[in-house]
């Protein structure tokens, strides 16, 4: 029942002791931690401690006060090859000018047009969304915004997806949803997920280990490996004892520190 | 920006861009809406007739008739144009769009400069601020000392007349398209000429046409302005030569003139902005 130790595992994303602080605030404190090739990872935290400022590091948006990023073994600078976001705000990161297919394949356009094609297609089956390509992104509901900007971020063939509160402005039924999805995603293309949430349900049906933080400034609480089986039910894996206890186990995480 | 919308109209037809409930024929409406201009034209006839003011007040009737003399004719080889269309309307309405052109371009261009720059934002900012406050018909003289008096300082002195609304409303117009999507594009390595033309240029563009709905209409009046010194033709120099000639019914014939053609201008923006803004209008009603 208990999943690999993460000694075996490939590291696909190292952080080392990263901090960031504005001005004399410091937001992030000595942060460490290791993200598995593969597998799903959640840093949890309380609202303000940081999450998507860690988010923006990684992505290489923004660059650490101290410490190193380093992924699949090169430091991060500037935005890496092979990684892929899913913003907090889909109504703001997709292009209201552009219908559903151009926005997901708009990233492509390096590429010729009849893989553009297929890969975007392929996106779009993923997500659920066929049908829906030749919309404009303001004629859809939330939801499906969202999934659009998921395929936007899968048809780049990531190797790391990171979301940053990716279903933080979504009503409950759609976000159980796109819950599945995304474990649906990461069962069928095993890429590597990353997600910044604050919702610690959330974090354990998706991840395969939280990484709690603590309230600024942050610092890792406690790594949790999660060893629920797969694959996971919005029921019967919520109702399962096993988390239950987790549950309690990182609300006290996030409650002490 | 054009392949971006090439497809509009087609896609548009196959009904998924939502229109504007159509409002039906209605009679009452558009009486309402003839009532100010037909007791105006009434007004106008009365001054017209007035011994006191028919001196310079010309009978409407007369001033259309003289239109139809005067700027159209009978002759299929010339478009069925008249000889005052091709001497005095095109040169005019070609001096205000070279204007408004260069100002749009140079406008655009500055302000997507300017917005993506802070720093150069506020390096310029009091010139701009100079620039937009000097009334540009007083830097006429300037323009003819520096381009001589032909078409170059008429259509300078209407490009810069007009450039400030474009200018300021494409800054705004880029610190509007937003922090996300600026990152989105970044994130996904979206090469500079695309953010440029694909992000900023559309995600801009409601605000730059705001800007350019303000100069079309000032470039008609400052094309005005720069014909009524130092000119052989165009619908100012008109204006001058015939009330200098006691010929008013020319003159009011031009002042109808004039009012098509703004209108006409307007009701041509109206259809391009539906157009290239069809996204915005369907985007903004869904928010509301």
């Amino acid at each position: 029942m208990t999943s690999a130790t993460s000694t075996e595992q490939a590291i696909e994303l190292e952080l080392q002791s990263v901090s960031k602080s504005y001005g004399k605030n410091l937001a992030v404190k000595s942060i460490t931690a290791s993200i598995p090739q593969g597998k799903v990872s959640v840093i949890v935290g309380p609202s303000g401690c940081g999450k998507s400022t860690l988010l923006r590091i990684i992505s290489g948006l923004d660059f650490p006060t101290q410490g190193s990023v380093t992924f699949n073994g090169a430091p991060v600078r500037g935005v890496p090859e092979g990684l892929a976001m899913v913003f907090q705000d889909y109504s703001r990161s997709l292009f209201p000018w552009m219908r559903v297919d151009r926005n997901i394949g708009f990233p492509l356009r390096h590429i010729s047009a009849d893989e553009r094609r297929q890969r975007v297609q392929e996106a779009i089956d993923a997500v659920g969304l066929k049908g829906k390509e030749k919309l404009y992104p303001w004629q859809m509901s939330g939801g499906m915004q969202q999934r659009a900007a998921i395929a936007r971020a899968l048809a780049s063939h990531p190797k790391l997806l990171l979301m940053d509160e990716p279903y933080a402005s979504v009503d409950a039924q759609t976000r159980a949803d796109l819950e599945d999805l995304l474990l649906d995603i990461h069962a069928t293309l095993g890429v590597t997920v990353l997600v910044v949430t604050h919702d610690i349900d959330e974090s354990i049906y998706l991840a395969d280990h939280v990484i709690a933080l603590s309230a600024p400034p942050s610092v890792v609480a406690e790594t949790v490996e999660v060893d629920l089986p797969r694959p996971r039910n919005q029921i019967s894996t919520k109702q399962d004892p096993r988390f239950v206890e987790l549950r309690a186990h990182v609300t006290s995480l996030l409650r002490s520190h | 920006m054009s392949t971006l919308y090439k497809a509009r109209g087609k896609e548009a037809a196959a009904g998924t861009v939502p229109r504007a409930p159509k409002k039906g024929f209605n009679g009452k409406r558009l009486l309402l809406r003839l009532l100010v201009p037909a007791i105006l034209v009434g007004v106008w006839w009365a001054l017209s007739a007035s011994p006191s003011t028919g001196l310079f007040i010309a009978n409407p009737l007369k001033a259309v008739l003289r239109i139809g003399q005067d700027f159209l004719s009978t002759d299929p080889s010339t478009f069925f144009l008249g000889k005052a269309t091709y001497e005095h309307l095109l040169p005019s309405l070609g001096r205000a769009m070279a204007g408004l052109g260069l100002a749009t371009a140079a406008g655009v261009a500055a302000g997507i400069a300017l917005g993506s720059l802070p720093v150069a934002a506020a390096l310029f900012q009091p010139l701009i601020h100079l620039g937009r406050s000097l009334p540009s018909p007083a830097l006429l003289g300037v323009f003819f000392l520096l381009f001589g008096t032909g078409d170059a300082p008429k259509i300078f002195l209407i490009a810069f007349g007009v450039v400030w609304p474009i200018l300021f409303n494409t800054i705004d117009g880029v610190n509007s398209i937003g922090h996300q999507r600026l990152q989105a594009a970044t994130v996904f390595k979206i090469r500079p000429f695309d953010v440029l033309f694909h992000v900023i240029l559309p995600g801009a563009s409601p605000k730059i046409f705001a800007g350019l709905r303000t100069s079309l209409s000032l470039s008609l009046i400052i094309m005005i302005i720069s014909e009524l010194q130092k000119s052989k033709n165009g619908l100012g120099y008109l204006l001058v030569t015939t009330q200098r000639t006691f010929d008013y019914t020319n003159f009011w014939a031009i002042l109808i003139v004039l009012g098509f053609l703004g209108v006409t201008l307007n009701f041509l923006f109206h259809i391009a902005e539906r157009r290239v803004l069809a996204w915005h209008r369907g985007a903004t009603q869904q928010h509301d």
